[in-house]
């Protein structure tokens, strides 16, 4: 994968056939995941989708159930949002004279929800599948289990896409 | 939403009530002052809040008295949650670096203290990142 500033607020990335295949992929997982009822979900996805407002334990306060409302309703907001920004993408994939490799050109809103979303998909995963630091640390070859194992791969190569995008950068302080 | 609404229209009603009571005190009247005219204009059904109730609201609303605490994940990236706090909290490199590393070591980091309004801005748009970020009260 590729990712270049063409100009100001400008982004070009560029896919593979098999990373556009991935990519794809990836995108209508997300899709039907923007489109399910969330009230449907395990627990921690469900919590993941709708957020949590306040950590503290106990009977909340009428103010801070307003606010988890409020938060409610604008994560309903944003997976429509992003539902369309998903279909949109995807006509553009239909419509592209090349595809191998095939590129797409963003603003740098629009390739921050990109790189957003792609972190949705790692987070559902890892919900999905209760998956630990200690799993995240782990060989792959050591995790008996194939569909934990894929799914620890899938959110690791959706990682290095997220890495390429926001280029070299290093984390200092500690 | 719609509690927000009626605030406002109680907001607007309290000041004439206030000049009223201002005058009534200081300026013995001839006349007994009857909030019920008031009253009688609001539309059927609707619940006039309380005026303490509404100035406490809009107290708590813009004080800048709420925390937003981020928690940590065994997903997000340590150079993701450094641009994320960069993008979204305006941090420079440094205090990105420093928070996110207090996330990953401690197991939460208080990034902003807020009113409550733009506390819930950034625990939406933290959350729209897939960062785990919650907002607090701090005790009076």
């Amino acid at each position: 994968m590729t990712s270049e500033q063409i100009e100001p607020g400008h982004w070009r990335l560029g896919f593979t056939e098999p990373e556009t295949e991935f990519v794809l992929s990836t995108l209508a997982r997300l899709a039907r995941q923007y489109q399910d009822d969330p009230g449907k979900m395990p627990p921690a996805l469900r919590a993941y989708w709708q957020g949590i407002i306040s950590s503290k334990p106990g009977e909340p306060s009428a103010e801070v159930r307003e606010l988890q409302d409020d938060l409610a309703e604008a994560r309903t907001e944003l997976r429509s949002e992003r539902l369309a920004l998903i279909e949109n993408w995807m006509r553009e994939f239909e419509l592209a004279e090349e595809r191998e490799p095939w590129h797409v050109e963003l603003t740098t809103t629009e390739r921050d929800e990109f790189i957003a979303m792609l972190n949705d998909r790692r987070m559902a995963l890892a919900l999905e599948l209760s998956i630990t630091e200690e799993d995240m640390e782990a060989d792959l070859a050591q995790i008996p289990n194939d569909g934990r194992r894929a799914a620890i791969l899938e959110i690791d190569v959706l990682g290095h896409f997220i890495l390429v995008m926001l280029g070299p950068q290093i984390y200092r302080g500690q | 939403m719609s509690q927000v609404a009626s605030m406002r229209g109680a907001k607007r009603l309290t000041p004439i009530r206030r000049v009223i009571n201002a005058e009534a005190g200081s300026v013995p009247l001839p006349f007994a002052l009857d909030p019920l005219p008031f009253r009688a204009a609001e539309p059927p059904g609707t619940q006039t809040l309380p005026q303490i109730d509404v100035e406490e609201k809009l107290k708590t609303a813009f004080t800048r008295g709420w925390s937003v605490i981020v928690w940590n994940d065994p997903v997000n990236l340590m150079d993701y949650v450094v641009y994320v706090f960069k993008t979204v909290l305006k941090m420079n490199e440094k205090d990105a670096s420093k928070h996110m590393w207090e996330v990953h070591q401690k197991g939460k980091s208080m990034v902003a203290r807020e009113t409550r309004e733009k506390s819930e801005l950034l625990v939406h748009r933290l959350r729209s990142f897939g960062l785990n970020a919650t907002m607090e009260q701090e005790p009076a």
